[in-house]
């Protein structure tokens, strides 16, 4: 199946589910109005062969990212003179629209069609939650609390959303772009 | 036997029962203790491969003695092979603790070493000797085999140095642990 | 379990982090029963190195060194799939004998991995001697790597654009003579291990995995394919040319742990072959495309890319701002994913087991916690 027959596949279906703008390359992208178009979608996608849920994940798009996150010492590398800057730092592109928001990205894929399909949806940052998918798809299950413990979306109706990569005295979510890091008793 | 008591720098003499071997404690225990390091099967992470290819068929580490054990009751050496990340810094000196004295440390790798590629990373520990007094370093990114042998020759040096009168311990040790929960 | 005249309490058994059979530094709170598991809980990130942080602020040829680590026992996919999402987001065609090479080293190194997995699962399930027999063929691949790139492990050869430098005609006549000694190789496999009654006994009819559970749990690679679903990137959603070669995609039928284990050494004879047409066809050029900057800067925009690694559908979702470093990096772990299934499958197995399963599942805990 070609992008544009799983579009036209999607749009009869939800009218309201549109092209994102900008899609991602050789792949089909569509860009949910609002999170409760989530739920239904997903339950299309099961019921019409794209039964793999293959990613969850989502991008902080509020800025260059924080330098305060990482743990850099003043002159880490011996091979620069006195004062110079050490390595890149993270510095805002020109143009980009940067915004106090999340991405979230689903990519769903249908073994039987061979085809994929990109889902985002965009949500204000501030205490963003989003519906949970493993009623439906099981492998939603560590990538939601991955995606959780990361970037701290809340997954409504998730079992046991609990963190599962970073140990249990990090403190925030190390992917937030504003995340700061606070020393912990293993850091000096 | 021979062979051995001629190198040892000691009196043998020839008694109608036997021979009689005249050496020191210390050189007796450390060439014990040298011979049969056993390190403690701990991967951690990329470095583990290359230790597994150590005990494998061309490297071959039983040669010199190195035989795993699973267990850390069992082991003398802990080779920390990999990323120490602030999640596993527990375990680890848990698993430290568990092990009889006198105990070693390799430390494998530039991950264990100082944090290598992941020197700024909020998650992962800046070296292991931040936890546990390492007797020997090994740089690499992973080092290769041979470079993990030459780390146990070295230990062995190490070890022919030891002696009871300093309370069994390496000079590493003297100088005491980081250890954060000491 | 409760009619029986004898009343057993349940246990909590901690496996790992440390255990010689997890394979890294995985941790499972088992609750059992008896010699059955009633509860299992994975526990992930004692090697969680925060590697898509760590890319925020590296440019994108650093970013290829930390992706060697993931998957560190097959490298050079890793480097692939980073490459190839880097190449969409900025626009680089590659070579055909850029390709071609990537292939020859992404199957050399598929070998490499699956011979561990031989040699460990081996281990895991009490035979020790296939582990000396596959590490005898895994340092002839290294020595090979090593021969091209200088590293055994970590390879960072596939850059963006291209490859580090070009083979040597003694690599590759080396690399034809390994292939024929490999071949024959393959069929002493079967015979030491994999129809071995006590390794057969062991891993047939354990762990067996559904085509529907397979695709909820969104399985990939081999442990997918040994459930009978018919799934490889390499033909659905072909890269670097892989449509030009010729294999076919080993296929299990029951989903048991010895389906998922066969899929993997018939996956070696596949890889072989892929290896030996792309050296007979392996074109003239150069190595390295032309236009990739010392620091690219590729513009705004979003690129996802995935290969068949050796453990499944790793993929890479990049996204830039236009600055000199990636603005999110996602990988999508097929180990991570692949590894969610045990919480539910161990409930109800015995005890003996769970290695049996661990070890089929062939996870690596450097992607599965990244």
């Amino acid at each position: 199946m070609t992008n544009d027959e799983v579009f036209s596949k999607i749009s009869a279906k939800f009218p309201k589910i549109e092209k994102a703008s900008v899609q991602i390359k050789d792949y089909l992208t569509v860009r949910l109005s609002s999170k409760d178009d989530l739920l239904p979608f997903a339950q299309w996608a099961k019921d019409s062969s794209f039964d793999m849920l293959e990613t969850v994940t989502a991008t902080d798009l509020l800025g260059p990212v924080d330098m305060r996150g990482y743990i850099r010492q003043q002159n880490f590398n011996p091979f620069l003179p006195e004062g110079a800057t050490p390595q890149i730092e993270s510095a805002p592109a020109a143009a980009y629209p940067y915004r106090p928001a999340m991405d979230l990205l689903w990519v769903f894929f249908s073994v039987a069609e061979r085809a994929r399909v990109f889902v985002r949806l965009e949500l204000p940052r501030e205490n963003i939650s989003a519906p949970s998918l493993v009623p439906l798809f099981k492998s939603a299950d560590w990538q939601e609390r991955e995606a959780f413990d990361l970037l701290g979306i809340r997954f409504e109706g998730h079992p046991n959303l609990i963190k599962i990569l970073t140990p249990d005295f990090t403190q925030g979510h190390p992917l937030r772009k504003d995340y700061v890091h606070v020393k912990d008793r293993f850091d000096e | 036997m021979a062979m051995i008591l001629e190198k040892l720098p000691g009196l043998t003499k020839g008694l109608p029962g036997g021979e009689l071997l005249l050496t020191t404690s210390d050189y007796f225990i450390d060439l014990g203790r040298k011979q049969s390091l056993w390190p403690m099967t701990f991967g951690l992470a990329c470095c583990a491969i290359e230790m597994m290819a150590s005990y494998a068929s061309r490297l071959d580490f039983d040669r010199m003695g190195v035989i795993p054990r699973a267990s850390p009751r069992q082991a003398d050496v802990m080779i920390v092979a990999g990323t120490v990340c602030k999640k596993m810094a527990e375990p680890i000196l848990e698993i430290y603790h568990q092990m009889p004295e006198p105990r070693f440390v390799i430390s494998m790798g530039s991950c264990a070493n100082c944090g290598g590629p992941y020197y700024d990373s909020y998650s992962v520990l800046k070296g292991v000797d931040r936890i546990v007094p390492v007797d020997v370093y090994v740089a690499g990114c992973p080092p290769r085999p041979e470079a993990l042998q030459y780390a146990v020759v070295k230990l062995q040096e190490k070890i022919a140095k030891m002696s009871l009168k300093k309370g069994l311990a390496t000079v590493q040790q003297e100088k005491g642990s980081r250890d954060i929960n000491a | 379990m409760s009619d029986t005249a004898l009343k057993s309490d349940r246990l909590f058994i901690n496996l790992g982090p440390q255990h010689p059979s997890t394979h890294g530094v995985l941790r499972i709170g088992l609750t059992i029963d008896g010699e059955v598991i009633v509860k299992a809980v994975p526990d992930i990130g004692y090697l969680h190195r925060g590697t898509e942080k760590l890319a925020e602020v590296r440019n994108y040829h650093h970013c290829v060194v930390l992706t060697d680590r993931w998957d560190y026992v097959a490298a050079m996919p890793n480097n692939l799939v980073f490459c190839l999402a880097a190449e969409k987001l900025m626009g680089v065609k590659t070579t055909p004998r850029a390709d071609a090479l990537r292939v020859i080293m992404c199957e050399m190194n598929r070998i490499a991995s699956h011979l561990l997995f031989f040699g460990t699962y081996g281990i895991d399930l009490g035979a020790l001697t296939p582990f000396l027999y596959a590490f005898r063929e895994r340092e002839m691949i290294l020595d090979l790597f090593e021969m091209s790139c200088g590293a055994r492990l970590t390879y960072n050869y596939i850059r963006l654009g291209g490859v580090m430098v070009d083979v040597s005609p003694e690599w590759l006549k080396r690399t034809t003579e390994f292939v024929e000694y490999f071949k024959p190789r393959l069929d002493e496999y079967d015979t030491l291990l994999t129809y071995n009654p006590i390794f057969m006994n062991r891993t047939q009819d354990v762990g067996i995995v559904t085509p529907q559970e397979a695709v909820s749990w969104a399985l990939s690679g081999p442990n997918l394919r040994g459930s009978g679903v018919n799934h490889d990137v390499r033909k659905s959603d072909p890269y670097s040319g892989y449509e030009n070669y010729d294999f076919d995609v080993p296929l299990g039928k029951t989903g048991s742990c010895w389906d998922r284990y066969h899929c993997r050494v018939q996956e070696m004879r596949q890889s072989v072959r892929i290896v030996e047409q792309a050296i007979a066809k392996l074109p003239d050029g150069p190595f390295m495309a032309s236009g990739v900057a010392k620091i690219p800067k590729p513009a705004a925009g979003e690129a996802y890319a995935h290969v068949e690694g050796a453990r499944g559908d790793l993929g890479i979702y990049l996204a830039s701002d236009g600055g000199i470093s990636p603005f999110r990096m996602h990988v999508h772990a097929p180990s991570f994913i692949n590894l969610a299934m045990l919480q539910e499958k161990l409930v109800g197995m015995k005890v003996s087991d769970v290695i049996a399963l661990l070890g089929s599942i062939d996870i690596v805990l450097g992607e599965v916690d990244r």
